[in-house]
């Protein structure tokens, strides 16, 4: 884990703390004081979980509502919550698990419909961004040609290779963390990372310039 | 890690090829440690052709992680969080129920009891009413369906009577039409009290049920 690990512990104590609070306050029934503590845990792990929810979904509304139910529902199940798992592992597994209902749902949604054509929404925000001071439009261009890439790459991975490569990778969670989130042996997930990356990069070898030439232009940039 | 151990081998001429990277990479990012391997230490090529590779991986963590923050600025969080926090609020509220706009007041007014006791009165008024109508005839309860039955006395009287004041008229003679006898209207135009007797023990078609 990169830096997220070297912050873990301390902030897996605080976790911890503020999870038993609420436990405790919800227990007695103070339940504004729950709500306002259970407040610390949102916006601690907000930002991760949103980002989880979005490489699963691939959808920032319906990533947005699977952050807010998991949330939601780790608030009215933290009774069952024991201290001995990190809350971080409990809360991800809770919004894992979510998303995968999300995917299935959604699967068999669009069996039944036809795919609606490319929304005017994205050329609004495209045109937004190019007004405002961020990247260059065509860096902008060329940085979203890269994602929907890798994003078609990462799609035909199967399920597990995808979701280990995702915790490992993108949330730096190490076997042992994603062993727990995933339920799969610490073994299994090394060998389904191996196997993820070696497909990513056959799947990616059509144009591997791609990652490298954002990169390049990111360090050129900062 | 034995199924990737079978994998820790070097091609070309020595040098590490691209599954061995991906062994390392991988055991450095599970195990949360730094890379470490003999080959690498030794051989600049391989070093050099591995910091490609993890500068690959590292693109693609950066572009993943720079989409989803794009996707998430920090308004939308704030937002998030905000109706997170309200939808908590309303989960431990009891539950109540709307009216309908139409009406001012509750549905579930305390008032209503009365009401409701009277409503179902009614209907179980209806009910009663309804069966009972098929089994008791009203005109029965009534008294005014009454079966004429000849009385020992009448039907003395009739045969006592002679034979000879019996006076046959007509049907076209009289006025009365069939329909006036029918209904009883014809026998004071008639004026054949002779007949009465006989009528009285005549059971009429109006006194059949149907």
């Amino acid at each position: 884990m990169t830096g997220a690990q070297a912050a873990g512990i301390p902030t897996r104590e605080a976790d911890s703390a503020a999870a038993s609070a609420v436990k405790a306050l919800q227990a007695e029934g103070r339940h504004a004081e729950a709500r306002e503590r259970y407040a610390e845990l949102v916006a601690r792990h907000q930002r991760r979980a949103a980002r989880i929810a979005f490489h699963y979904l691939r959808d920032s509304a319906e990533a947005d509502e699977a952050v807010q139910d998991a949330l939601v529902k780790a608030y009215s199940h933290l009774s069952s919550f024991r201290e001995e798992l990190p809350f971080e592992i409990w809360f991800t597994r809770i919004l894992i698990n979510g998303c995968l209902d999300r995917i299935k749902a959604r699967t068999r949604r669009e069996r039944w419909l036809v795919p609606m054509p490319e929304s005017p929404h994205g050329q609004r925000d495209f045109a937004e961004r190019i007004a405002g001071s961020g990247p260059s439009p065509e860096d902008h261009v060329l940085g979203r040609e890269r994602r929907q890439k890798l994003a078609a790459a990462l799609a035909r991975l199967p399920e597990r290779q995808r979701s280990v490569f995702m915790l490992s990778h993108y949330e730096g969670c190490t076997s042992r963390e994603v062993s727990a989130l995933t339920g799969l042996n610490e073994s299994t997930v090394r060998v389904h990372l191996f196997r993820a990356i070696r497909r990513l990069r056959t799947l990616l070898a059509e144009d591997p310039s791609s990652v490298e030439a954002g990169r390049v232009k990111r360090r050129v940039n900062s | 890690m034995s199924i990737l151990s079978g994998l820790r081998r070097t091609v070309r001429g020595g040098h590490l090829d691209d599954d061995a990277f991906v062994e390392i990479w991988a055991d450095a990012t599970t195990s949360g440690q730094p890379a470490a391997h003999a080959h690498l230490a030794e051989c600049a090529q391989c070093r050099g052709r591995y910091s490609a590779f993890v500068g690959w991986l590292d693109g693609i963590h950066h572009d993943a992680r720079d989409e989803a923050d794009e996707a998430f600025p920090p308004e939308r969080l704030a937002m998030q969080q905000a109706q997170v926090m309200r939808r908590l609020e309303a989960s431990e509220r009891p539950a109540r129920v709307i009216a309908f706009p139409r009406f001012s007041r509750p549905v579930t007014s305390t008032q209503g009891h009365a009401q409701r006791w009277v409503a179902g009165a009614a209907a179980a008024g209806l009910l009663i009413g309804l069966a009972a109508g098929q089994f008791v005839d009203i005109r029965d309860a009534f008294g005014g369906r009454s079966r004429v039955t000849p009385s020992a006395t009448q039907t003395a009287r009739v045969m006592a009577q002679p034979v000879t004041t019996a006076v046959v008229t007509p049907a076209s003679a009289t006025t009365v039409s069939d329909e006036q006898i029918f209904f009883g209207e014809g026998e004071q135009s008639a004026r054949l009290s002779s007949l009465l007797p006989m009528d009285d023990i005549t059971p009429r078609a109006r006194d059949e049920r149907p």
